[in-house]
């Protein structure tokens, strides 16, 4: 025990030399880098495209084929049923299936397997990681998109929006606030399992409040103004105004914004690693 | 100084419905720079644990953890840029190729080795651009310390380094920790493979049951467990047994039919091993005493570990 090297210690307290002195977070190429990785596993494994590029077309194929739906609504520029009800509900739908339901469950699979943890112990911080994933995410919603509305428009016969720069912003927002919710669930959910039935309930409820199963009106008042103030809600608020031509409601956007907010700075706050 | 530093470490796991387990109670252990220090012990002992806290991706409830004098919790970003960590059975983005995910790693550091010559030098050259989740155990495994290493890391800490690997794989794992020694690097080894902690470690700390048993050189362990080294061998001469317990070198002959069993004497002094076997020759061939299958055996860290821990307790908690 003699040779003991650590008997000439005691003042660990002090820093070593040649540390650096700040602390250098990783910049733009691992950013980058990782944003590489994600979409990799995700281009790599083709069961994962199904829900954002073929259930939009799914959607509004099913429900542009609804009866009266080609009814021009007045004041819209001559825009039917199909583009100012039918397009923002579906958009919503999508935004709100893979922001809310799909991220949290693939994040909380990286967390039980080890990746996240093993990430932990890296200079790569929580920030990075679901920046990554919610760049790639947003790649694949606005991908779908595209294709529903392409489809929409050979086939359905649908009209670009009436105000094509209020729906981009509107659009945008709503993959913001429906991110920063999905972020939250993921944050919370301890299990793989809890995060989809979290994310499931999440999609539900303001889904049901927002007129994913009938019109808003038809709810009793307390819940059909509370169903507006939801991210879902708001969202096909402002992207059917968008498209009706209207003024998106001041409502909407602060909606969304608010949520986006909050949501992503507790979803930052708790997020954990293993 | 000291470049890893864990003192008094407590940790306790509670989970709802079920009594509350101690991790950890008041463990502590220490790597000076460029040392590379053994952490033994048995499944369930404390060992990942330990790392984890060392790691800062848990707090300990008490305790102390300094990593090159920085605290992991609370300058994470610091430290993170200066420990590489190899965690046990950790997976990775099981679709991205070894290439892919060194090169991946390295992003995540200022400064670092270069992916490709690192990937050689683990010996996955030939795997480069196979995807993680087809590759085998062992080079998972292999994966899993470059990442580690990528950084450029001044203190490591390599959790299990060799599970799972073939023979010929561990040795080249062995000749990696050489290198890092070398290179001055500092060195946790957690791991439960005698051989391996005995060849590499200047220093070992035996954890039992989340309480640190002994902290020493081998040399020292085995010292303080009190082993003996024995020389056996086969006579027919009844006088054999006789003088050689008289020699003051011997603590105790067994006789087990014509073989005798000679185990050298305790005390602060004690008997070396080769001491032993030279006293043993030279006073059998001194009364023309002819004996045959003559076997030296001398105690080792295995010995020391079974005997510091108690060898009875196998069981392997969660």
């Amino acid at each position: 025990m003699t040779t003991d090297r650590t008997t000439r210690d005691p003042r660990a307290g002090d820093l070593h030399p040649g540390l650096p002195s700040a602390a250098p977070r990783p910049g733009a190429a691992a950013w980058l880098a990782l944003t590489v990785a994600e979409a990799k596993m995700v281009a790599r494994d083709t069961a994962g495209l199904v829900v954002p590029l073929g259930m939009p077309v799914l959607i509004l194929v099913m429900n542009g084929l609804a009866p009266g739906l080609d009814q021009v609504i007045p004041g819209t520029g001559g825009r039917t049923a199909l583009d100012v009800y039918v397009i923002p509900l579906t958009l919503t739908l999508v935004v709100a299936m893979v922001g809310v339901v799909n991220m949290p469950s693939f994040l909380a699979y990286y967390r039980r397997s080890g990746i996240l943890s093993r990430l932990g112990v890296t200079p790569a911080s929580p920030a990075l990681v679901l920046g990554a994933q919610a760049l790639v995410g947003v790649a694949q919603i606005l991908l779908g998109i595209a294709l529903a509305l392409g489809v929409a428009s050979v086939w359905l016969g649908a009209s670009a929006p009436a105000r094509l720069g209020a729906a981009v912003g509107v659009l945008a927002l709503t993959i913001a606030a429906m991110y920063a919710v999905g972020l939250l669930v993921a944050a919370v959910a301890p299990t793989p399992g809890s995060a989809v039935a979290i994310g499931l309930t999440a999609f539900f409820a303001q889904g049901a409040l927002g007129g994913m199963f009938g019109p808003r009106q038809n709810l009793p008042d307390a819940l059909e103004t509370l169903g507006g103030r939801l991210p879902f809600g708001a969202a096909v608020d402002g992207l059917s105004a968008a498209w009706a031509g209207g003024a998106v409601p001041g409502q909407s956007l602060v909606a969304l914004g608010a949520c986006t907010v909050v949501a992503g700075a507790a979803a930052g706050a708790w997020f954990r690693w293993e | 100084m000291t470049a890893l530093v864990a003192q008094h470490l407590r940790k306790t796991y509670r989970r709802r419905g079920r009594p509350p387990v101690v991790a950890l109670d008041d463990v502590s252990v220490s790597v000076a720079p460029g040392e590379v220090v053994g952490l033994l012990g048995r499944n369930g002992a404390g060992k990942s644990t330990t790392v984890q806290l060392l790691a800062g991706a848990r707090a300990p409830d008490s305790g102390r953890v300094r990593v090159l004098g920085l605290d992991p919790r609370a300058d994470r970003r610091r430290v993170r840029g200066v420990l590489g960590v190899q965690l046990q059975g950790a997976t990775l983005h099981g679709a991205l190729t070894v290439r892919e995910l060194v090169r991946l790693y390295r992003s995540f550091y200022r400064r670092g080795l270069d992916p490709d010559r690192l990937v050689e030098r683990v010996g996955l050259g030939e795997a480069r651009d196979t995807r993680f989740e087809q590759l085998s155990g062992g080079q998972q495994q292999r994966v899993s310390v470059a990442l580690a290493l990528v950084g450029e890391p001044r203190a490591v800490v390599l959790d299990e380094l060799t599970s799972g690997l073939d023979p010929e794989a561990r040795r080249s794992m062995w000749a990696l920790v050489e290198d890092l020694r070398a290179d001055g690097v500092t060195v946790l080894l957690v791991s439960h493979h005698m051989e391996e902690v005995e060849r590499l470690c200047d220093r070992v700390t035996i954890l039992d049951a989340g309480r640190v048993v002994a902290t020493g050189t081998v040399p020292g362990l085995v010292e303080r467990a009190g082993l003996r080294p024995t020389v056996t061998l086969r006579t027919d001469d009844p006088a054999a047994a006789g003088v050689l317990a008289r020699l003051p070198v011997v603590g105790q002959v067994d006789a087990r039919g014509p073989r005798l069993v000679v185990t050298g004497s305790a005390g602060p002094a004690g008997t070396g091993p080769d001491e032993l076997l030279r006293e043993v020759g030279s006073a059998l061939a001194r009364v023309g005493v002819v004996a045959t299958e003559t076997h030296l055996r001398r105690p080792g860290l295995d010995d020391a570990f079974l005997a510091l821990t108690g060898s009875s307790s196998t069981l392997e908690a969660p």
